[in-house]
């Protein structure tokens, strides 16, 4: 109804880097989650694909925390203050003491698991199950707490978070595993029956991904203003974009499609096309979740 | 160990505001007097003026909402912030500890009134702290001492006789986003609610 004459504009606070952030521990998730399905649930078909997991999701998961540090004004005193001055409340408190030990007891699984110790591997993986969930589905937490935002202050988010982490986890194996096995082992055959096994779980996991979108929409254009208006701004305005076409149909609904149909899954033209595709997704959706989600001014 | 602002001191006052928009005359005086007390930056404000017009010409009017940190009884900025730096003082002025306060924006993305902002120089979080210095030093807030019309009113909260008391007591106040549950002691009169309209659109990073 009015116009606005003078306004303060919102300093967008947290950006690319927490997107980045999210994507890099998300990608750690999902390829945890990978490798740890053969020595800790006994899937032995996947069992190709634990090393290459592992080491992924260690090497991703240092590499995260460095965009967080970038993020924040002062690095170094973040990391002292965090665990001096804890704030039990505060959900964001407990992302420092996951940051540390779910690399840590990864690095240890990893151990025993390139040195053969079986049993010691499925404890260490079964520690890290939870740990994994946890480490990514705090990070859909911190927004969902987030309270001004009604984008984010949904107890959908670390749900979303989580099945987004393991699809993009999974995309990143497949490409991994691919290139792995064509230039990197005597054979340079691709393991056909674990990259077939893989893009079946990637379907049925984006399925569920866009569920969770759906439901998330659906209550968000029936709430109230300010959760109409952002969903507005996310499906037709000028996020629209970002959020309709790069995330859900690139990201989502295209790869699905792809591994869903047997003839397409056997192409690796086509997966590995599917793979790349749900990777940029997904990436996309980070940027839309955390960027989008407080893009609109709140009063 | 956990929080160092800790104290126990009960007889403490519990300061508020009230803004009256009926004596308002959206002069922008408290904006540039909080920004000359605070040494506040350029392109910053702790304390400003929304200011929207409504109606067709020739028949349009003004509104204004002068909107500054609301130190609400229960503040979510400090219930999320992860280092104890967000904290309340026990005469409700919610305060940030530069030496604590490590620059991580979670305070600025969940406060509901979007009145916190980073310092471009400091790396942290800076916002309105109702002037605390001259408070202490029992004196009012600048942009209540600068208001020309008088529309700023600061007091105890606590004492019954105080004008803030009283203005709360008699007038039809009204608080910014009660839902959220957060308690806001600055209270409006005569608050236009097209002044908290959203709106759909925003400008994103990449178009600036």
């Amino acid at each position: 109804m009015g116009k606005v004459v003078f306004d303060v504009q919102y300093q967008t606070t947290l950006a690319f880097l927490i997107s980045y952030y999210f994507y890099c521990t998300g990608l750690s998730a999902g390829s945890f989650m990978i490798s740890t399905l053969s020595y800790g649930f006994g899937m032995s078909k996947f069992k190709p694909a634990s090393k290459m997991g592992v080491v992924a999701a260690v090497l991703l998961l240092l590499l995260a925390p460095q965009f967080l540090l970038m993020q924040v004004g002062w690095p170094i005193k973040s990391v002292w203050n965090h665990f001096v001055y804890f704030n039990p409340v505060s959900a964001m408190s407990y992302g420092a003491f996951l940051l540390m030990l779910y690399p840590m007891n990864s690095i240890v699984y990893g151990i025993f698991m390139f040195k053969g110790n079986m049993k010691m591997t499925k404890i260490f993986g079964l520690i890290g199950i939870p740990l994994a969930l946890a480490v990514h589905g705090y990070t859909g937490w911190i927004l969902a707490l987030g309270v001004a935002r009604d984008y984010w202050n949904t107890g959908l988010m670390p749900i979303v978070f989580l099945f987004s982490a393991m699809v993009s986890g999974i995309s990143m194996m497949i490409l991994l595993i691919m290139v792995r096995d064509r230039f990197f082992t005597k054979e340079k055959v691709i393991n056909h029956e674990l990259i077939d096994s893989l893009a079946k779980l990637l379907g049925w996991l984006l399925v569920v991904d866009l569920f969770l979108v759906f439901c998330d929409y659906s209550v968000l254009l029936y709430s109230k203003l300010e959760a109409q208006e952002v969903a507005h701004f996310m499906l037709f305005g000028k996020m629209s974009f970002w959020f309709v076409i790069v995330e859900n149909l690139i990201g989502k609904v295209i790869p699905m499609v792809i591994v869903m149909i047997p003839g397409m899954r056997k192409s690796y033209f086509w997966l590995i096309l599917a793979a790349l595709m749900n990777m940029c997704g997904i990436l996309a959706m980070r940027i839309v979740t955390v960027y989008g989600g407080q893009a609109l001014p709140l009063m | 160990m956990s929080n160092p602002h800790k104290s126990k001191n009960k007889d403490l006052p519990r300061w508020g505001m009230v803004i009256d928009l009926d004596r308002c005359v959206g002069c922008h005086t408290c904006e540039i007097a909080c920004k000359i007390e605070n040494d506040v930056p350029l392109g910053i404000w702790r304390s400003w003026v929304k200011e929207i017009e409504k109606g067709k010409y020739p028949n349009v009017v003004r509104s204004f909402r002068p909107t500054l940190c609301n130190h609400c009884e229960n503040p979510v900025c400090v219930k999320v912030c992860p280092v104890n730096a967000a904290w309340q003082r026990e005469d409700g002025i919610v305060m940030v500890d530069p030496h604590l306060c490590v620059g991580c924006r979670y305070c600025m993305s969940s406060c509901p009134y979007e009145v916190r902002y980073v310092h471009p120089t400091k790396g942290m979080i800076d916002k309105c702290d109702l002037c605390s210095t001259r408070v202490d030093a029992g004196l009012k807030p600048s942009c209540v001492e600068a208001c020309p019309s008088s529309a700023r009113v600061f007091g105890n909260l606590n004492d019954a006789r105080s004008e803030v008391s009283k203005l709360v007591a008699t007038k039809a106040v009204s608080t910014l986003k009660p839902e959220m549950g957060t308690g806001p002691r600055v209270y409006y009169i005569g608050l236009d609610p097209a002044t908290m309209e959203i709106k759909r659109e925003a400008k994103l990073v990449w178009e600036k």
